[in-house]
């Protein structure tokens, strides 16, 4: 095997003092061996290859802060209070608006339009199947659909809202470490 | 079962009880337990942070990316699967945290220069080898992070290379790369410290 030079044996020397060189190719390692009893700079650098995984373990860094525990604990809190306070008041919404239509139309106007939205439902699926002509539905119920379906997409809209209220947050790790 | 093996796998579990302890918090947190997931980081923590530390040289950078780190944790302790082993699992999220970390920090006009942290971080913390501190931070992340799984967090090379979704072989031949510019940098330290 010829000698190695220099720049050569310091590409090898992280194999060689793994091991993975003398397995891979015996007589390079035997040549590098040889190389380290004449080569005092490339033994230098042996030297340090073959500490520097020890160095790198006997690292140290400091310790971590008291606040972290609890910063990670507060960040994951489930239920955040003011997600709890806003699901909370759907009740009391509930409660006025069903009060608002009682005092408005009374318990009889409430199933007269009831009755009278379900008629009207009940005429357009005959229509949409071919059973019957097109029923001619008063304005007045027209309007009030459109109002229904216009309140129920707004009371989707807010429970979307509420329900990624109610997801965990992404916390603002920053703001909680600074405060 | 594997609550023993991810056992095993935090730093607290040399006799066969302190080990079952650890399976057992392993297994309540993944069920839900605070107070159980709690403990864990609390046991987990000086590692993640000093590997943190190592990585971004800097003290409150380290503290974010620390409690990023088990944030998601906790947001993925349901995707952990009890059959195997924790550490690999845990350090491999560890590992994706950081390098997203990296990429979504978005240098501001008052950012300094990468030297000027390091020789901040090194002047603000007492480094007991501070020639490698300072090699250690001028290395490239891709492989700085390697280096710290392998040697500060003491993951066999076979968990690196699953952590960083590479072939063992990659993770070796990146190891010894990252070795041989860290040898290089001491080496010319040592030159410019006789000179």
């Amino acid at each position: 095997m010829s000698a190695l030079a220099c720049a050569r044996v310091r590409v090898l020397l992280e194999p060689y003092v793994d091991g993975d060189l003398a397995l891979a190719d015996p007589g390079t390692a035997q040549a590098l061996r040889d190389h380290l009893l004449t080569c005092v700079d490339c033994r230098r650098q042996h030297e340090q290859a073959v500490s520097l995984p020890f160095r790198m373990k006997a690292l140290r860094s400091p310790s971590p802060p008291e606040s972290l525990i609890s910063g990670v604990m507060r960040s994951i809190a489930p239920q955040p209070q003011a997600s709890r306070r806003a699901w909370g008041l759907l009740i009391p919404e509930a409660l006025l608006g069903a009060f608002i239509l009682w005092y408005l139309s009374g318990l009889d106007g409430l199933s007269a339009l009831a009755s009278g939205g379900w008629s009207d439902l009940q005429g357009l699926a005959f229509w949409g199947s071919g059973a019957a002509p097109l029923p001619s539905i008063p304005v007045a119920d027209v309007l009030l659909l459109g109002a229904f379906i216009a309140l129920a997409a707004i009371a989707a809209y807010h429970l979307s809202i509420l329900a990624k209220l109610d997801q965990i947050p992404v916390p603002d790790l920053r703001e909680r470490r600074r405060a | 079962m594997h609550a023993q093996a991810a056992a095993e796998a935090l730093p607290m579990t040399g006799l066969p009880d302190a080990r079952a302890a650890a399976g057992q918090l392993i297994r309540q947190a993944t069920g839900g337990d605070l107070e159980a997931f709690e403990e864990l980081v609390r046991r987990l923590q000086r590692r993640v942070y000093g590997f943190a530390y190592q990585h971004l040289r800097d003290l409150d950078e380290a503290h974010d990316l620390t409690q990023e780190i088990f944030v998601k944790l906790f947001r993925n302790l349901a995707r952990y699967d009890a059959e195997r082993p924790f550490e690999p699992w845990f350090w491999k999220l560890a590992a994706n945290t950081t390098i997203n970390y990296r990429r979504k920090r978005v240098p501001t006009p008052t950012d300094q220069s990468a030297d000027q942290q390091v020789s901040e971080a090194v002047s603000s913390v007492p480094a007991h080898d501070p020639t490698l501190v300072d090699a250690l931070a001028q290395l490239d992340p891709a492989y700085r992070l390697p280096i710290l799984l392998h040697y500060y967090a003491d993951l066999p090379l076979e968990q690196v290379a699953q952590s960083l979704n590479l072939t063992v072989p990659a993770i070796k031949s990146r190891l010894h790369r990252a070795r041989a510019l860290l040898r290089n940098a001491l080496a010319e330290s040592e030159e410019t410290g006789f000179q």
